[in-house]
C-alpha cells in the first residue's frame, strides 16, 4: 500500500517547483471545498481529511474532481443535517440552572430597584455620618446593579445556550462568570450588604446557589464526554 | 448495515488503519468494486466514531500532515461478527438453493 506521503515524492516528476505549485494549488481547492463542512467539524478533522485528499490526488493534480467535489459537498451537507449527540442529564439540568439564573438575575434586578429606597434609608440610619463621597459611591453601585443586572441576565442565557450546545470553551466561560459572580458577593458582603440591604444580598446568595450547582453539574464526568468526546486522544507523534 | 460501512469496520479488523490505509484496503478487500472518497469515509468514520463502534487509536504528524489511526472497539467487532454471520447463513442459504439449478460456477 502507498503512503500519503509517497505520492510527493514520486520518481520522474518532471520538475519539483511545478509539482509543489500543483500540490499548493489543489490543497487551496480542497480547502475552499471543505469551507462547506461545520467550522466544529473542522476544527477536529480538516488537516487529516486534506492529508487523505492529497494523497488520493493523481500526479500533478491541480483541482479535484468533479465526483470528489460532489463527495465533499454530500459529505459536507451530512454533517451539518446529523443528529447531534444526546445531552446527558447533568447537562441539561446545568442548562436548565442557567436559564434559572437568568430569570433570578432579573429577580435581584427588580429587588434592587424595589429596595433602593430603603437601602438608602437604612445606610443613613446606621451611618448617618457618612460623606458626600461615600454617599456618591453607594447610589453609583445601586445605579450599575440596576444597569448591569439585565447584561448578567443575557449572558446567563449565552453560556446556557454555549452549554448547551456542547462548546469546549463553554466551561471555562461559565467558570470564570461563577469566580465573577463570587466576587460580587464577596464585596457586596465587605461592603456590608447583608445590613443594609437583606433582601438584595439574599437574593444574590441564591443566584449564587444556582450558579454553583450549575457548574458542579458541568463538570460531572458524564458531562465532560459531552464536551470533549476525543478527550482520551493521545498527542500526534511527530515522523 | 451498508456496505461501506461493513467493508471499513472489516479492514479495521486486522488492526488500526489511518484514512488513506482504509480506503486502499476496502478497495483491495473488495478487488477493487468499492472505492471509497474522502467525504464518504469521514462521514462514516464520524458516525462509527459516535456509535462507538470505533476509536481513535493515535496521532501521527507525517511529512506535516495529520495521520489518524481508527481502531475497532469492542462494540465494533461484535457488530462486524453479527453481521458476517447473518451474511455468511444468508449466502448459504442462497447457495443450497441454488445449487439444484446448475448455475453456480
Amino acid at each position: 500500500m502507498k503512503d500519503p506521503a509517497d505520492f510527493r515524492d514520486v520518481p520522474g516528476f518532471p520538475d519539483r517547483a511545478e509539482a509543489s505549485d500543483s500540490a499548493a494549488r489543489l490543497e487551496r481547492s480542497y480547502r475552499r471545498r471543505l469551507a462547506c463542512y461545520p467550522r466544529a467539524w473542522r476544527r477536529g478533522n480538516e488537516e487529516e481529511i486534506l492529508a487523505v485528499l492529497m494523497a488520493c490526488a493523481a500526479k500533478e493534480q491541480r483541482r479535484p474532481g468533479l465526483a470528489a467535489s460532489a463527495d465533499l459537498l454530500k459529505g459536507a451537507l451530512r454533517m451539518w443535517l446529523r443528529p447531534r449527540p444526546a445531552r446527558p442529564g447533568t447537562v441539561r439540568a446545568a442548562v436548565a440552572l442557567m436559564c434559572a439564573g437568568a430569570v433570578l438575575e432579573l429577580g435581584v434586578v427588580l429587588t434592587v430597584m424595589v429596595s433602593a429606597g430603603s437601602v438608602r434609608a437604612s445606610v443613613l440610619r446606621h451611618d448617618p455620618g457618612l460623606t458626600t463621597a461615600q454617599w456618591h459611591a453607594i447610589v453609583v453601585h445601586l445605579t450599575v446593579d440596576e444597569i448591569g443586572g439585565p447584561i448578567v441576565a443575557l449572558l446567563w442565557l449565552w453560556l446556557a445556550w454555549a452549554n448547551s450546545r456542547g462548546h469546549d470553551w463553554a466551561r471555562p466561560a461559565f467558570m470564570a462568570f461563577f469566580a465573577f459572580i463570587t466576587v460580587g458577593v464577596l464585596i457586596a458582603l465587605g461592603e456590608g450588604a447583608a445590613v443594609y440591604a437583606p433582601a438584595d444580598m439574599i437574593a444574590a446568595a441564591v443566584l449564587w446557589c444556582v450558579g454553583l450547582a450549575a457548574m458542579t453539574l458541568i463538570f460531572t464526568p458524564r458531562a465532560g464526554q459531552f464536551y470533549r468526546p476525543e478527550a482520551n486522544r493521545p498527542e500526534p507523534a511527530q515522523r | 448495515m451498508q456496505e461501506a460501512t461493513f467493508l471499513i469496520l472489516t479492514a479495521l479488523a486486522s488492526g488500526a488503519q489511518h484514512g488513506y490505509g482504509i480506503i486502499a484496503d476496502v478497495r483491495e478487500i473488495s478487488a477493487g468494486r468499492v472505492k471509497l472518497r474522502a467525504g464518504t469515509l469521514y462521514t462514516a468514520l464520524d458516525r462509527l466514531r459516535t456509535d462507538g463502534l470505533i476509536a481513535v487509536d493515535r496521532e501521527e504528524i507525517v511529512d506535516n500532515r495529520l495521520r489518524r489511526y481508527y481502531t475497532l472497539t469492542p462494540a465494533g467487532g461484535q457488530l462486524l461478527a453479527a453481521e458476517a454471520a447473518r451474511m455468511q447463513a444468508n449466502a448459504r442459504a442462497a447457495l443450497t438453493r441454488l445449487s439444484p439449478l446448475g448455475v453456480l460456477t
